[in-house]
């Protein structure tokens, strides 16, 4: 199979919100990266999981498909799930699959976390 | 004369063209003969977060060993000959523009009791190599299925990924007796015959995950849209149809 061209950084915001800035290709073929991602994001007390868009080059329907499987993850742990830096390209496809019914859409991180504190 | 400051070309991402563009509802741009298209014009697109029931990812796949066809071939015969490789009792009838993005195609199924399912698909993504169909509110699942090809070792393989909940508690029932049994069967079978086109007898293999077992009540209310509901009335009126019809003569 081919391998996953994407990369995932994790940061702690601060004791309630983590970030993973996803860089690359969103396809079936990063699901292990962004589970992974995922649990060294939910690490403690995190109560929010921030997805920064900003680097995102591509993405497929399955790579819609891993976001919809994330999204019930983080849900079972009773956390929520944000975006930002999504371009209008992909605003438009989260709108498509109404994706955007479940996951808060942001303009910048400060509003993310702003919104996830809240 | 005024010049014009050239603006910078917009950059579109590369996945641009692959994906459907938003609409409110689902528009049918031609209808063949036989369809019906009662359950469709005028719906929404609806994914596995707006159904009802427990969230399922099923995934069948076979492998094509000593098939001389490219990830890129498999799609492109399965974008072409979708409807040959289904198995008898269901009719798809592709959008005259083929499989591409935005296209709504029509779907007559079976269902017990003899009635027919009428109910559509709208074409959410397609590239070389994969494409993805999304289903209209009312339809049996709340969700997409995406069909993909890709090499593996020494093989290419075909794919085919639901990932869905039952669109209300109606059809929830269903699956849970026998429903399920019966889209696996289909899926297989659509796969043992996507193989036999490339000259490959391989099992096919499935693997079903429960990705959320809990309902979603709030979305009950989906079933006034039941596709399977409004296909039966459809017929059980059709002799009134009939009969006005012929009085407008």
């Amino acid at each position: 199979m081919p391998q996953a061209q994407v990369t995932m950084d994790v940061r702690k915001v601060n004791d309630n919100v983590s970030v993973i800035d996803i860089k690359g290709e969103l396809t079936a073929f990063a699901e292990g990266v962004l589970m992974d991602s995922y649990s060294q994001a939910s690490d403690g007390r995190v109560r929010a999981i921030v997805l920064n868009f900003e680097g995102l080059e591509y993405m497929n329907s399955s790579g819609i498909g891993l976001l919809v499987t994330l999204l019930i993850r983080v849900n079972r742990e009773k956390q929520r799930l944000l975006t930002y830096g999504l371009s209008e390209h992909y605003r438009s496809i989260f709108q498509i699959t109404r994706l955007d019914d479940a996951i808060g859409i942001h303009d910048s991180e400060d509003e993310a976390v702003e919104a996830a504190n809240t | 004369m005024t010049e014009q400051t050239p603006q910078p070309e917009k950059k579109q991402p590369r996945d641009a063209a692959y994906w459907a563009r938003y609409a409110e509802t689902l528009k049918v741009s031609g209808v063949a003969e036989g369809a019906t298209n009662i359950n469709v014009d005028g719906r929404r697109a609806v994914g596995p977060l707006q159904g009802f029931g427990k969230m399922w990812q099923k995934t069948y796949r076979v492998r094509l060993p000593g098939a001389e066809v490219s990830p890129a071939g498999v799609i492109r015969t399965w974008k072409t000959h979708y409807q040959e490789f289904w198995p008898e009792g269901n009719l798809f009838y592709a959008p005259l523009a083929g499989i591409t993005p935005g296209e709504v195609a029509l779907i007559s199924g079976s269902l017990p009791g003899g009635v027919k399912l009428s109910t559509g698909v709208m074409v959410l993504y397609a590239d070389e190599e994969s494409f993805s169909l999304m289903t209209p509110q009312g339809h049996p699942f709340s969700g997409w299925i995406t069909f993909s090809s890709f090499e593996d070792e020494d093989a290419t393989v075909a794919q085919a990924q639901v990932l869905m909940r039952a669109n209300d508690p109606l059809y929830e029932v269903g699956l849970r007796m026998g429903g399920h049994k019966m889209e696996d069967e289909m899926w297989q079978k659509t796969l043992s015959n996507l193989a036999a086109h490339f000259g490959v007898r391989e099992p096919v293999e499935t693997n079903v995950v429960c990705v959320d077992p809990k309902l979603q009540w709030r979305e009950y209310k989906n079933v006034w849209h039941n596709a399977g509901i409004r296909s039966a009335l459809y017929m059980m009126t059709a002799p009134l149809r009939w009969r006005r019809a012929r009085s407008q003569r």
